[in-house]
């Protein structure tokens, strides 16, 4: 049973991921793939907290996922008053940055890793408790992204998107709106993490490397940028089925680089076949001025 | 216009996966009755996959030996193999699946990061890990259930830096180390017993593990004036370290530990890599057994095993588990976690075929003498064994 | 700790080694200029140079030179693949900045794993033997490998620069860095010079690859993290701007190593990204070298003043 609910865990955190890295990626635009970096802020911040402080857990969660936030938008407002273009470097090395800091420091755990992170939950209501806490967690998160690309707030995204100028011509200020929703998107992240931390009870920095990054990636192009479900549908898919392919009994030596070259591939595959993801909705390719129509498929 | 969030087709598509999934799983927990189980997680794949392979073939090795010989009370014993990738959250998996899925009383497991991250796990299921090549300090401080049959950091880097200050007379150290968990605690330990054995450390440098160029760093360590270099990195810095480091004019002689003892070292620094010390914890091939085992591998793989001393720790492990089956089995008790860690603790020492005695503490440590082996004429011969 | 020896050492080695980023942060540079695309595929080309050569002479036991030549082949050929199967059709479909970004993110790490499972992950080099013979000129070590290094990193860079100002292929890739659109206009095959770009791009990283692979180990995930280097070179340096890069990349590789004398050294690591962090916030137009004013050459049609005519 415990299999099932890490996987289902897994699957929950991985949602909130991929949803959070939608709204800042799809919906905002923004490129940035340093998403890890403020999921692992969330994570630290919630366990040294808890750990060394004695902060209570689930104020230390909402604390971490707070770091992150002010993290986050120390990383963006900088950047984007720039261009766009800079949030992507800025925020690669921002992650890569920290990344070393954490290596380094030893009230982090240095490079090793936190061990001995308090358990949260599960001593009240069993592992159970925890899995339904995420899964409730992941589905408010999708409702979230869902009520903001759907309300004012996405039609704004939407407009900026599709012609900066013009958005900031009409007295709307652009770089607020993109802080904003970066801001959110990794706030929401960081959170994601707290929950991670204090269920699996172990933080190393090598998890929150650019291969995490392209793991949300490939979740987020492959289920279908700027859709609702379509991070959903790539999170359940890039969680669930490596762990299929482990119960095929393929040779150990081919497992490795196959399954990275097949989830490689599968992204080339779907930008050049079906860029709109598995739950593709309208056209996604451009910044184009075309207006995103629901359920309409090119 | 309603949206259709899947379509038939694919709703039908993931619901078939799931079905796969769960299918898979209930044929995968119901196993054979006969064989006494237990588990073994390593890297299969990934950048580890050149030891974790190895050290795979090696205890399979072990347990088809044992079941040639009749196996634990007639029964065979098998293992069941999942991958780690060395990532702690594909480790977590492979655990959550021995656990939950296989229901094994105990698993073998290494790389240090996994074995952290698993810790809860065999803790809160009473499941034994026992750790086999990890050698990170904290190990012995992760809770009840699990145990390492390899000898922690501490033990091989005291050895060498004693042997350093005491047998080879040095009295100046410079210590060179990789920045990453192994690197920072091993070189804290080196220099802690090289001081109290009546040296001196002049000069403490780390590096980044993306480095490329040590310049800077050694010209630190000659302006201090050294008479032995310590270096602790891993095999893919390490003799970069020691080339640059002839280049420019370092002559002292260098010691590191088990991550360099290998033939590639001798191959890419020729004339240079004479004098080298490297630490290893377990016998080379002055003894018989040893002897007869890497020929095995020469002639069944074409080569030495890559991290020979890791190798062999590997083969002696299910050796470890069959004993403590078979004691269980003749006490008539239940092969539960619990069971298999008391019965462990009571049997305490083990007499193992290619790395000798073993005394399991209670305290979650090992102590295993330390094979000192130096470079001489282009090959690896052993210089001294420190206890 | 400053004294003389420790200096010039440093400063001798650190300019050496800059060779190969020098020569990785221009190609990356180049291609973000004329191009205009984060070519983090780059790393794609360096795998492939590096076991292209590493095949050719550590695995068939072939000569340097041939070895070369494959890893020339083998960067060149990536870099078509690249531009024809890949830049080429996002730029078709009018490919948003994202979409370009994640595809060169991915076909790097394609390659990566394509190269893990051929080769494995222990580390190589190309040359079996690590170690290159050391000469001594008053206090400083030169090995036998440090200058062939900087003698092909300063022929390469002149080769560009005489490329870029005399060659009619090398106008033209200024002309579509500065106005692609424009460039056009005046007769320029614009996908023909992108191509061209990509190919001189890639020749400088199988001349960089070959130079790192001779010194140091190679891992399949090497070259990712090489890349950082070349692209804070090109960021701090100025967008467009090539020699910035070029320089930068110098100043940056023996800023690095001097910063160990002093600066605890485990913090020699995150120098970089210090010094990428002030460059975004406070140098975001890159570190400007002062530009001679250039006579225009360019016709003004009457009443179609570009942007450009009027920076002149």
């Amino acid at each position: 049973m415990d299999y099932l609910y890490t996987i289902v865990i897994l699957v929950g955190l991985y949602v909130v991921l991929a949803s959070s890295f939608n709204l800042v990626i799809g919906y905002g635009g923004l490129i940035s793939i340093a998403h890890p970096i403020f999921y692992a802020i969330g994570a630290y911040g919630s366990a040294i907290l808890a750990r060394d402080y004695g902060v209570p857990i689930y104020a230390a969660m909402i604390i971490g996922a707070l770091i992150a936030v002010a993290a986050s938008v120390l990383v963006a407002l900088p950047s984007l008053r720039v261009s766009g273009d800079y949030l992507l470097i800025a925020s690669i090395g921002f992650q890569l940055g920290l990344l070393e800091v954490f290596k380094n420091v030893s009230w982090t755990g240095g490079a090793g890793g936190l061990t001995n992170i308090p358990a949260a939950l599960i001593g009240n209501t069993g592992r159970e408790g925890y899995v339904l806490l995420v899964v409730v967690v992941a589905v408010l998160s999708v409702l979230l992204v869902r009520a903001i690309a759907h309300g004012p707030y996405g039609r704004a995204l939407s407009a900026m998107r599709d012609d900066e100028v013009a958005f900031a011509a009409l007295g709307r200020n652009a770089v607020a709106l993109k802080v904003g929703t970066f801001a959110l998107g990794s706030g929401l992240a960081g959170f994601a993490g707290a929950l991670y931390a204090h269920y699996f009870r172990f933080l190393a920095p090598e998890q929150f490397e650019i291969l995490q990054s392209s793991v949300i990636l490939t979740m987020v192009v492959v289920g279908g940028l700027r859709t609702t479900w379509g991070p959903v549908v790539g999170a359940v898919l890039l969680q669930a089925l490596p762990q299929a392919i482990t119960f095929m009994n393929l040779p150990p030596s081919l497992l490795g680089p196959l399954q990275g070259l097949l989830f490689t591939g599968l992204v080339l595959v779907f930008m050049a076949v079906r860029p709109q993801g598995l739950v593709g909705a309208g056209e996604l390719w451009s910044g184009s001025k075309k207006e995103v129509r629901d359920g309409v498929r090119p | 216009m309603r949206k259709t969030l899947l379509s038939r087709g694919r709703r039908q598509l993931l619901a078939g996966m799931g079905a796969a999934v769960a299918l898979a799983l209930t044929a995968g927990a119901s196993s054979a009755q006969e064989t006494l189980r237990f588990g073994l997680a390593m890297p299969l794949s990934g950048g580890q996959a050149l030891y974790g392979q190895d050290q795979v073939k090696a205890a399979e090795w072990a347990v088809a030996e044992i079941n040639a010989k009749g196996g634990v009370n007639g029964k065979k014993l098998e293992m069941i193999l999942l991958d780690t990738r060395a990532d702690p959250q594909v480790g977590i998996q492979s655990a959550n699946r021995l656990v939950s899925v296989e229901k094994v009383p105990v698993f073998i497991t290494a790389w240090s990061a996994v074995v952290k991250a698993i810790a809860p796990i065999a803790n809160d299921n009473k499941v034994v890990q026992l750790s086999v090549g990890a050698n990170s300090a904290d190990i012995a401080k992760l809770g009840d259930y699990t145990y390492t049959t390899f000898p922690l950091a501490d033990v091989d880097i005291a050895a060498v830096a004693n042997y350093s200050a005491t047998k080879l007379g040095k009295k100046r150290a410079a210590v060179l180390y990789i920045n990453n968990e192994t690197g920072v605690v091993a070189a804290q330990i080196y220099r802690d017993v090289f001081t109290k054995a009546g040296g001196q450390v002049v000069a403490y440098e780390a590096y980044d593990p993306k480095a490329s160029d040590w310049t800077g760093s050694l010209l630190k360590v000659r302006a201090a004036n050294p008479d032995i270099i310590h270096i602790q990195g891993l095999v893919a810095d390490t003799p970069q370290v020691i080339a640059q480091m002839r280049q420019l004019g370092l002559t002292q002689p260098v010691s590191s530990y088990s991550a360099v003892y290998n033939p590639k070292l001798i191959e890419q620094l020729g004339k240079a890599a004479e004098g080298v010390i490297a630490t290893s914890l377990a016998p080379g091939v002055e003894d018989e057994k040893v002897k007869a085992y890497v020929e095995r591998w020469r002639k069944e793989v074409g080569r030495e095993p890559n991290g020979l001393p890791y190798t062999q720790y590997l083969y002696d492990a299910p050796y470890i588990i069959a004993a403590v089956f078979k004691s269980l089995e003749d006490k008539k008790l239940p092969l539960t976690g619990e069971n298999f860690r008391q019965e462990m603790l009571a049997i305490k020492t083990f007499d193992l075929p290619l790395t000798g005695k073993l005394v399991i503490n209670e305290n979650h440590t090992v102590a295993k003498p330390v094979y000192l082996m130096e470079v001489k004429d282009g090959k690896w011969g052993q210089l001294a064994v420190v206890n | 700790m400053l004294s003389f020896d420790i200096v010039a050492q440093i400063l001798w080695t650190s300019f050496a080694t800059s060779s190969y980023f020098v020569l990785f942060a221009l190609a990356f540079a180049l291609v973000l200029k004329v191009n205009r695309v984060f070519n983090f595929a780059q790393a794609a080309m360096m795998i492939a140079s590096f076991y292209a050569a590493y095949s050719v002479v550590a695995l068939a036991e072939g000569p340097g030179w041939l070895g070369f030549l494959a890893a020339l082949a083998a960067s060149v050929g990536m870099a078509l693949v690249i531009e024809l199967a890949g830049f080429r059709m996002l730029r078709k479909r009018r490919a948003a900045q994202m979409f370009v970004f994640i595809f060169t993110l991915i076909v790097s790490e394609l390659v990566a794993y394509l190269a893990m499972l051929i080769y494995g992950t222990w580390p190589s080099t190309i040359f079996p033997s690590l170690f290159w013979p050391v000469t001594l000129v008053g206090p400083i070590a030169i090995s036998a490998w440090d200058i062939p290094a900087v003698a092909v990193m300063v022929a390469c860079v002149a080769a560009l620069f005489l490329f870029l100002r005399f060659a009619k292929v090398g106008q033209f890739m200024v002309a579509v860095a500065d106005n692609p659109d424009l460039a056009e206009l005046y007769g320029i095959a614009k996908e023909r010079i992108y191509l061209a770009t990509m190919i001189a791009a890639g020749v400088l990283v199988a001349i960089g690859m070959f130079l790192y692979g001779t010194r140091a180990q190679v891992q399949p995930t090497t070259s990712i993290d090489l890349m950082l280097f070349a692209i804070a070179a090109t960021i701090i340096g100025g967008i467009g701007n090539l020699w910035g890069a070029a320089i930068t990349a110098v100043v940056l590789g023996i800023v690095q190593n001097s910063s160990v004398l002093f600066i605890p050294s485990e913090w020699q690591g995150f120098l970089l990204y210090v010094f990428l962090f002030v460059a975004i916030v406070f140098l975001p137009n890159g570190i400007r070298l002062p530009r001679r004013r250039r006579m225009v050459r360019k016709t003004i049609i009457p009443g179609f003043e570009t942007a450009d005519a009027k920076e002149a």
